[in-house]
Formats: C-alpha cells, structure tokens, sequence
C-alpha cells in the first residue's frame, strides 16, 4: 500500500478529508490522525471522501468513528462519500451517523451556503 | 579514569562487547537485564545501576531492575517524569551527569541516603518513545566522560529492546490468559439447542473478541458476539468488563436492545474511549424464536436443512461507545427445527483487498444446516483453511434440533 497524502481541502467552511484506496489495520492510524486533525479544526460541515476507496476494514470503520465522537458538542456536521464501500458502512450503522452521498458534488451541492 | 582517553582501544573495544554481547540474547529478558546492570556497572567501575521503566497511565517512572541499589526496587519508587534526576532524563530524552547529588537535584531519597556523589543517566528509547531511563552512580566523587554516557547509551539500548520484548511477551500471555477464562469452558446443553463454537486468536496480538453463551432464569438462552477495537492486554480486559456487565443487563432486562442500550451507556461513561461491535441474541426456551439486537455487528447467517445460508436481515445499530442514546431495535426471527444460526466476528469474513460482500456470500455458501461442529468445521476449512489470521477469529453455530425424522 503505498503512502497517502492526506491533505484538508477547505471549501469555505467545509472541511474535504480524502480517503485512501484502501483502508485496514495498517493504516488506519494514519486515517484517524488526519479526520482528528481535520475536526480539531471545527468546520462546519467535514466531508470524509470515500470515493476512491474500494476497500475498508472495522479497522477504518473506528477511525471514522473516533473522529465522530470527537466532535461531538462542537457542531461539526459529518458527511461520507462512497459508492464502493457502503455496505460495511451500513452494517456497522455508520450510516446512521451520517450522510452518505454518491459523489462529492452531491455532498457539496448538499451542504451549499 | 584520567587516563581513559588512551586507556587503550582494546580496553574499550572489551566494554563495548561486554554491553552487545551475542550471548546476552540467549538469557530469558529478565535475566538478560539483571546481567546487563551488573555488566555495565562493572565496566563503568561505578557502585550502583538502576533501570526505571516508564508505566504511561501514571506519568512515572518505576524503579524495575537494579544493581547495588535493590532497595530502589524493593521500595517501589517512583519518581514523574520532568522531575529529580530520572525524571529529567525522561522528559528531555538525553544523558544528564550530576556531580552534585542532594534533595535539591534528586527526588529519590535512597539515592543521597546511599551517599551517591555522581549521577549519569540516559534514556531508554524504543522507536521513537522514551520506556525508561538507565542510570549509574558513584559512590566517591568522579568525572564521566564522553566514552562512559556512549558506553551506557549502548547498555540502554539493549535495554530497551530486552524491555520491550519482555512486556510485549507478557501482554501477549495475560491477554491470551485472561481470553482463555473468559470464553465459556463449556456451552450450555439446553433441550433442543445445539451448539459449537470456534475461537482462533490473530497473528501477533490479541484482540477482543469474545462470545458467551447462557441460560438465563426463564429458561431462555441468551448468546452474545462482540468485538473490542484495538488489542492487545488493554483490549482483552475491556472485553472481559463488557463481558461481565452484559451478563449483569441480561438479568435484569429480557429485551436485547435494552440490555445492549444499557451496555453503552455504561461503556461511554466508564469506558470512554472504548468502542466494541456486539450482537446480543435471546432465544425462547422453546427455541422456536429468537429476539436479536445489533451493535455495529454483522448479522448472523442463517440456513434451513436443504438450503444455503442467508445473512440474517435485521436493521445494523451503531456500534457501543460511539455516540450517546444511540437507538436501539430488535428484530425477531422464527427459528424452524433443524435451522442453524452462525454469529461471527469480522476476523472471520474481512480479507485485505477483498470486498466484504464477497466474504460474506462465501460464508453463506459455506453454513450449512448440519450438527453444529459439523458447520463450524466446514466454514473453518472455507474461510480461514491453512492460513494464520491475522485478527482474531469467534464463531458459534447454534442448531435448533431437528424434528426426529429429519438427520
């Protein structure tokens, strides 16, 4: 698995974590690390970008939800972009948590203004 | 010591062998230890060695292993890291030399007690985080040069790899031990239920994982699959509280989603950073029915005789610890005889690089509504074969009898 740059892309006041392609116990520490940097910084809304992700472990599915539960109280509205990896993200009621749009786009059009 | 400089390369090179010696691999870590501290302060020609490892909950150091200083150990001193002598030496993560030995440089009494006149330490790195902290002391005043911090510097990283193996291993035999008392010895024998189940710890470390089966006072059977995040020690005794209180609910509540609405809150104000997945199943006395609730778990799979199995169909629930008043809803099956109902944990099904939903139609093909070591044989053998998981694997396979005519 080669290294991701996890890089926060800001629009406006909306925070954009892009996922790696695949994501498991070897890396999830790293994916952690990165969604924590990005809630440290209380956006208003923190889209992770799943789209490029083909493959997630419960390893991921924690990372996703350690950032959750860090922001819980500081009103940072959570969105998830995937199509590949949406069972595991039912199965583990994740969806439950938050939205989870088919592109980008969508999650942008969604949080507008 | 004033001639050090020239007191000739053979010497040195003797020392430096002394501290790296091969052999020293050969003593179990304990012991390899208590020869390094002797070893190193005889090369040193200092009076005391000492090695204090950090215990990271606490923010102190603790006096471990000693040389000419077992009092230090036998006291169980401690001192915080940023503090006295050793402290210093952990928080600024390099060699201190102290010449001036009292309570005004040094926290630990034993040591100005013993009447030490010089002090040098250097910590005990592994990776990049500091584990402890080796130091020497002399009884009469002396200069430590630049040879002698190198010379412990080498001691101290043998040290720190003896240490870390050491408590790596003992982690690893405590969680396996403490894995071990948890999971059911027996499974309960319960008029048409019949049961088997597989436990396979992961490669390397041990995880939380754990399944209970149990008879609860209405005659009904309550079977539990869960899943501790992380692990390790730290995530098998966060196991063996969930364990312990779920057992606790499922007295007091004979609704699943009650009792695993209960676990959560008792995890998220207890437990706080612990995150774990679970599914809490209770099956009537009859076994004609079973009430299931799901906690970020995968659904059970289930076949009928002459059929392949199916993933049970019930709502996922979030997983216990990720977020307050999480809702919580139970689904009911009807059991048929000769049915089988297959719990798991995710080492079972998720496969580096391989789509879950793959892994799961496997399982499906594999369950089958035979006797239950049958089933747990067979999906074994399909999923796991020859390979060493690297997760930790669980799996019950619970039969409902078949009616007489059927096998």
């Amino acid at each position: 698995m080669s290294a991701h740059d996890y890089l926060i892309e800001w629009r406006g006041p909306r925070a954009v974590v892009r996922m790696p392609a695949e994501i498991d116990v070897t890396n999830a520490d790293q994916a952690r690390a990165a969604l924590l940097a990005a809630t440290g910084q209380r956006p208003a809304v923190l889209i992770i970008d799943m789209s490029e992700t083909t493959f997630c472990d419960s390893a991921g599915v924690a990372a996703i939800v350690v950032s959750y539960r860090q922001a819980a109280g500081t009103g940072t509205q959570f969105r998830l972009v995937t199509t590949k990896v949406e069972r595991i993200l039912q199965l583990t009621g994740i969806a439950e948590l938050m939205p989870i749009d088919a592109s980008l786009d969508a999650a942008l059009a969604a949080t507008e203004g | 010591m004033m001639q050090s400089d020239q007191g000739s390369l053979e010497d040195r090179l003797r020392d430096i062998q002394s501290v790296t010696d091969a052999a020293l691999s050969q003593l179990s870590d304990q012991e390899m230890l208590a020869e390094l501290l002797e070893r190193t302060r005889s090369i040193l020609r200092a009076d005391t060695a000492a090695v204090l490892l950090l215990d990271s909950p606490s923010g102190q150091l603790i006096a471990t292993a000693a040389a000419g200083l077992e009092e230090e150990v036998r006291q169980g001193v401690r001192v915080p890291v940023g503090r006295g002598f050793a402290g210093r030496i952990a928080a600024e993560r390099k060699p201190v030399i102290l010449d001036h030995v009292d309570h005004t440089t040094v926290l630990n009494p034993i040591l100005w007690a013993k009447g030490i006149r010089t002090l040098m330490g250097v910590p005990l790195i592994a990776g990049t985080r500091v584990i402890g902290v080796l130091h020497v002391g002399s009884l009469t005043p002396r200069e430590f040069s630049t040879e002698d911090v190198e010379l412990l510097q080498l001691a101290a990283d043998k040290a720190a790899s003896a240490v870390q193996s050491l408590t790596g291993l003992e982690d690893r035999i405590a969680a396996v031990a403490l894995q071990r008392s948890l999971l059911p010895s027996a499974l309960p024998l319960t008029g048409d239920a019949q049961l088997a189940a597989r436990y396979v710890p992961g490669e390397g470390s041990v995880g939380g994982d754990w399944y209970d089966v149990f008879t609860l006072p209405s005659g009904e059977l309550g079977v539990v699959m869960g899943d501790v995040t992380g692990s390790g020690l730290a995530a098998a005794v966060i196991m063996g509280r969930m364990r312990s209180a779920l057992r606790a609910y499922a007295l007091e509540s004979s609704d699943p989603a009650d009792v695993l609405a209960r676990l959560d809150a008792k995890m998220q104000h207890f437990e706080p950073g612990a995150l774990a997945t679970v599914s809490y199943a209770v099956f009537s006395p009859a076994l004609d029915r079973m009430r299931i609730c799901l906690a970020g778990h995968y659904p059970p799979v289930i076949a009928t005789p002459g059929q392949p199995g199916t993933l049970a169909e019930i709502p996922p629930g979030l997983l216990i610890g990720a977020a307050p008043d999480a809702s919580r809803r139970v689904t009911t099956i009807t059991v048929s005889p000769g049915m089988i109902l297959c719990f798991y944990t995710d080492g079972l099904v998720e496969r580096r690089r391989v789509p879950i939903e793959d892994r799961l139609a496997l399982l499906c093909r594999a369950v089958r509504a035979v006797p239950p070591e049958t089933a747990c044989a067979a999906i074994m053998a399909e999923l796991v074969g020859a390979e060493q998981p690297r997760d930790d694997i669980a799996l019950v396979a619970l039969r409902r009898k078949p009616t007489d005519r059927e096998p």
